[in-house]
């Protein structure tokens, strides 16, 4: 993988990418709420609630209080793997500082023509 | 695929209608993948990794024993926000890491796929091409014209690659904005025929 300094797309240094595993502290597997790579989350509780919680924590609500970012917005961001991202993202959505939404699983039906056209309709007007 | 039925996808009723759909930027090393998704989104193009366990990918020296090993794959993808409910995410895969075929999580739900030839390197594309059938994702061919490339059109292209007639082809400049959004538009197209006549046929 080209860390980009010679394309100016990418500024991460992948160093961080390594602390995950410090992150989580082996963590992952557990309930993970059917998170996704392009699972959306917003914030719905003030980052002060979380003070004395790990920075990580504060650095999703914050990033998420605006707008739903999806899970890999926030791991890009972080520069952590989207594994650790997971757990992190479920942590607070269990205690209750974000809401989420996730694709529905391929299995569930028919394709869905009216967000098809929204999104044909969309990237036309770009 | 998407599908009709926002009560089956699950998360917290705050964000019921809000829908994320992706699209997968496919194609060999150096092709313009990363070009491509620059062009159209809104943000500059990210960055995300996975650490994925690949079985029998590495053959140990010594021993001549296949072993499970695991490697780190990279994607960069941008985001094009089409209204208050619906965002729309490109990912661009590693074309130089033949491990993005295992990342089963990234094909799932996609709504569909560009694969992006150079053809000055064609056979790069076969791997995607197969993917995607194999996996029945939609997916269309856009030819990203280098400069200095020499110029095929889109039938010979079509018979280097052995597609399928339904598969469209589309030249583009992976650098141009205004070319990059009509592949984007000629894949979705594309998905919505793919849809329309399943549905008609009633297939669903
Ligand atoms: N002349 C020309 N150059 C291009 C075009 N598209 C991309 N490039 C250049 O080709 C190089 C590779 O483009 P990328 O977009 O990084 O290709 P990629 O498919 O993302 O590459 P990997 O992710 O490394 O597989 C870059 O230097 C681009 O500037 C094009 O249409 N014409
Ligand atoms: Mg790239």
């Amino acid at each position: 993988m080209k860390h980009g300094r010679d394309d100016g797309y990418f500024e991460l240094d992948p160093g961080p990418l390594i602390r995950p595993f410090a992150v989580t502290r082996g963590r992952a597997g557990r309930d993970l709420h059917d998170l996704d790579i392009i699972t959306l989350v917003v914030a719905v509780r003030p980052e002060a609630d979380v003070a004395g919680l790990d920075r990580e924590y504060g650095d999703i609500l914050r990033m998420c209080s605006r707008q739903p970012l999806s899970v890999a917005e926030i791991s890009a961001k972080m520069g952590l793997l989207l594994a650790a991202v997971k757990v992190l993202v479920s942590d607070l959505i269990s205690s209750g500082h974000l809401i989420y939404r996730s694709p529905p699983p391929p299995t569930s039906g028919r394709p869905d023509i009216k967000l098809l056209q929204a999104v044909l309709d969309g990237v036309r007007k770009l | 695929m998407v599908f009709e039925n926002s009560d089956q996808s699950a998360g917290s009723p705050g964000l019921a209608g809000v829908r994320a759909v992706k699209l997968l930027i496919a194609g060999g090393f150096g092709v313009g993948k990363t070009t491509l998704v620059t062009a159209v989104s809104e943000i500059k193009p990210l960055r995300t990794e996975e650490r994925l366990s690949a079985i029998g990918a590495g053959v140990d020296d010594l021993t001549g024993v296949e072993r499970k090993t695991t490697t780190t794959v990279a994607l960069d993808f941008g985001r094009i926000t089409i209204n208050s409910e619906v965002v729309l995410y490109l990912f661009g895969t590693p074309g130089q890491d033949r491990f993005w075929f295992m990342w089963k999580e990234l094909s799932v739900g996609a709504i569909g796929a560009v694969v992006l030839v150079d053809t000055r390197r064609l056979g790069d594309s076969f791997g995607s091409i197969d993917f995607f059938e194999s996996r029945q994702i939609p997916f269309i061919v856009a030819v990203n014209c280098f400069d200095g490339a020499e110029v095929y059109d889109e039938e010979e292209v079509r018979q280097a690659l052995d597609l399928d007639d339904n598969v469209p082809v589309q030249m583009c400049d992976a650098r141009d904005r205004t070319s990059s959004k009509h592949v984007l538009v000629r894949l979705l197209e594309h998905v919505m025929a793919l849809a329309t006549a399943g549905a008609a046929a009633g297939r669903w």
